[in-house]
């Protein structure tokens, strides 16, 4: 059984408490945070612990930077890591259950000129796996977990599919690292999204939804009946986080409005 | 707010954990549900499901229809691809075709392989595909039935891609093969000439008809079935000798119905119950479409009327196949009719409940049989066995001469809530998702001990387990939907419309 959850952007409202009225009464289980840089996120803590004792349902935070784990410059990286590690103990403290990034984003990509990386697979690699285990020890510690996102090949040159994701998450060998599943980035490069989630299974624990083309579900292409149903035979019963654009025709609370009930359609009461 | 420990430089390597098997997972509803979603999703290779990866790595055609029934629970969508890539391989003169040939499975992987049956080159002149290799007999014609139903399971996307526009002419192109090619007993029954057409390959009522066939050179071809399958459960040698001789000559006459010999034709009672229940599927499509329903029910009608004239037996209790090709004598006379019925019982001749108007006392006649001591349901097994549990040539492992499967149970399920049976139905339900369950999706299974045999994982049994969950989930059962509920009078006559399931209704 899933749960739905919307990120706080999306949402109308000048508060979360305000989010939170509409976000619950368009059917939503919960808002999915962003969490923007210079430590910004843990400087919301006051705002976020008022939002959480007023019953404010927070389970999730999404990176929201222009630099990440896996940066090619060594400053940005250690910048990176420490935003997130911040991020991480934030949410623990909030009650949540993670964080999701991905390696880079808009940083290189191998269809775009000029075309080959600046650094070798190898050194991806290693860096990759250093973040990765250094943010999931401390994910463990905070009791939470770090969801690593794939993202499509124009956004991202090093983590793209599910399967180099899970690969990546055996090595580093913690629980608290899994998967931060996207459909949107799934669409593009999964030769069959369903399949691929069913793969991944045992290393999924988030999932972002939007659809084919980026606006929310509903809006495109996607065969949200197989998606969702194979997230669930996948024994996946975590949030289905709302990530994306509203298409442009939409009235916007409608368009959020609409996302739950479509959701819970496709999912054939899968859906709580 | 606090900064990380210093992390460690070598992480102990987490036990990767790995999705259950499903017959382990098959405990609850939501639990098989799972189970059987990724069956399905695991046997799906991009436009069509195949039966089993290792034993039927190609696309099958009645296969595709009960899969396509349980994929409408799962996507819409792909239950009607399911649907439209075996559509799109249909000949020019209608017929679908038993095997749709994934041109990526090496030639070896099955027999007879795309090699062997040539229909690009020999059916040519019957209008076979150019450019997509299939087999050249066909299988029962319950698609009609699964359209509806696939249709019925999301209208508004069914609509949105024109489902039904595009596939009810090609779905009344197949039927009207089998009325005009295959009525070889000429009184409105459509014929199958090759064991392997009313899908239940190996059946006992096949033994008398076959044995007039000559049979093919030993050695003179390969079968691949007994590379997954054990032996003991699969056809004799001398039997697939003979289904090779019939093809092969099907083949070398272009599979032209005037022209081939057919030295084996029968009159199955199961292959033309789905075509009734198919016709009456077609109406309901042609109504949705803003068709003209009223020929197919007529048609259905007059189906109904020679099925009961033709192959329904008061001695057995049951419909009989019909041996075409039988002289005189033997067990069973002459009766008039064209050929004899064959004394043998299998499962097919109770698939007539299917059919909406059949005439009470047969209905009630069934109904005994069905529980008697030929079937044994409910008494001797749990399931409906598929062949006379008494009958001289059963054997409980041996492929369809006795063995039960879930496709011939799930409409027999369907049947007994035609007639009114809600209680034998809601109980052989439940066996059939408790064997579903237990055997990890098995093809078929001892129909004594429920013991699974062939192929595990096997698509269309986790397609109409996951029916049978949605049903049970939708809460009022949908067995009237194509059709009209049964007549109450003694001759099968044009029937009324009536009322729908919400569940099932068209646009």
């Amino acid at each position: 059984m899933f749960k739905t959850a919307c990120q706080e952007q999306l949402l109308p409202g000048e508060t979360l408490q305000h989010k939170w009225e509409f976000a619950q009464e368009a059917g939503y289980d919960g808002i999915e945070l962003r969490g923007k840089g210079d430590f910004h996120f843990r400087d919301r803590l006051p705002e976020l612990r008022r939002a959480k004792a007023d019953g404010v349902v927070m389970p999730t935070v999404c990176v929201d930077m222009l630099h990440f784990f896996a940066a090619f410059d060594s400053d940005l990286r250690r910048d990176a890591l420490a935003q997130l590690t911040s991020q991480l103990s934030v949410i623990a403290e909030l009650g949540g259950v993670g964080a999701q990034t991905p390696a880079s984003y808009g940083m290189f990509s191998r269809r775009l000129p000029p075309f080959t990386p600046p650094r070798s697979a190898e050194q991806d690699r290693d860096v990759l796996l250093d973040g990765l285990t250094r943010l999931g020890e401390h994910a463990r510690a905070e009791g939470v977990t770090l969801f690593l996102e794939p993202l499509n090949r124009y956004e991202d040159h090093m983590v793209n599919r599910l399967e180099q994701a899970a690969e990546l998450i055996r090595t580093v060998g913690l629980d608290s690292v899994r998967i931060g599943i996207d459909s949107y980035h799934m669409n593009i490069e999964e030769a069959d999204p369903p399949a691929a989630i069913l793969a991944a299974a045992p290393y999924i624990g988030h999932a972002q939804v939007s659809d084919s083309n980026r606006y929310q579900p509903g809006a495109g292409h996607l065969d949200w009946s197989a998606w969702l149903g194979a997230l669930d035979s996948a024994g996946y019963d975590g949030y289905l986080a709302v990530e994306c654009r509203l298409a442009p025709e939409a009235e916007p609370a409608e368009a959020l409005a609409s996302i739950p009930p479509f959701l819970a359609a496709r999912a054939g009461g899968t859906v709580r | 707010m606090t900064l990380p420990a210093a992390p460690t430089a070598t992480a102990s390597p987490a036990a990767a954990p790995r999705a259950p098997e499903p017959s382990q997972r098959a405990g609850t509803g939501g639990d098989l549900r799972r189970a059987a979603c990724q069956v399905l999703l695991g046997n799906w290779t991009g436009s069509s499901t195949v039966p089993s990866h290792q034993l039927y790595p190609h696309q099958w055609s009645w296969d595709s229809a009960f899969i396509a029934i349980g994929l409408r629970h799962l996507s819409p969508v792909r239950a009607q691809q399911e649907v439209e890539t075996l559509l799109a391989a249909q000949w020019g003169d209608g017929r679908v075709p038993h095997i749709v040939f994934n041109r990526a499975v090496p030639l070896d992987a099955y027999f007879p392989s795309p090699d062997f049956w040539r229909s690009s080159s020999a059916g040519a002149a019957a209008g076979a595909p150019r450019t997509t290799e299939t087999s050249g007999v066909v299988q029962p014609p319950v698609h009609a039935l699964a359209a509806w139903l696939v249709h019925s399971a999301d209208p508004d996307t069914s609509a949105r891609r024109g489902f039904l526009a595009r596939v009810y002419p090609r779905l009344v192109a197949w039927h009207r093969y089998l009325a005009d090619h295959r009525d070889l007993g000429g009184h409105g029954l459509a014929a199958v000439v090759h064991p392997w057409e009313p899908g239940m390959d190996n059946s006992p009522c096949w033994d008398g008809p076959l044995a007039r066939v000559e049979p093919a050179a030993a050695g003179s071809f390969r079968r691949a079935d007994l590379v997954h399958g054990s032996a003991a459960d699969r056809p004799t040698d001398l039997d697939y000798r003979r289904y090779v001789r019939l093809a092969a000559e099907y083949r070398d006459h272009g599979y032209r119905d005037a022209e081939a010999p057919h030295s084996f034709a029968v009159e199955d009672p199961g292959f033309n119950a789905l075509f009734i229940a198919a016709e009456y599927a077609l109406a309901r499509i042609a109504e949705a479409l803003g068709g003209e329903a009223e020929p197919h029910r007529q048609r259905a009608a007059a189906l109904t009327e020679a099925l009961v004239e033709r192959l329904w037996s008061p001695e057995a209790g049951q419909f009989l196949c019909r041996d075409l090709r039988a002289a005189s004598g033997g067990r069973a006379a002459r009766d008039g009719q064209g050929g004899r019925l064959v004394a043998e019982r299998s499962a097919a001749g109770l698939l007539p409940l299917v059919a909406p108007q059949l005439p009470r006392p047969i209905v009630r006649t069934l109904l005994r049989t069905v529980s008697g001591e030929h079937y044994g349901l409910g008494t001797a097994v749990r399931l409906l066995p598929s062949y006379d549990l008494r009958g001289a040539a059963f054997d409980r492992h041996r492929y369809w001469r006795g063995p039960a499967w879930f496709n011939v149970n799930w409409l027999l399920e369907r049947g007994l809530r035609r007639h009114g049976e809600e209680a034998r139905a809601d109980a052989l339900a439940a066996e059939v998702l408790h064997a579903a369950a237990a055997s990890g999706f098995a093809e078929y299974l001892d129909p004594y001990t429920g013991q699974g045999r062939g192929a595990r994982g096997f698509s269309w049994t986790a397609a109409l387990a996951l029916d049978l969950l949605a049903r049970d989930a939708a809460g009022p059962k949908p067995a009237a939907a194509e059709a009209p509920p049964a007549a109450s009078g003694p001759a099968p006559r044009i029937p009324a419309p009536a009322p729908v399931p919400a569940s099932e209704k068209g646009p």
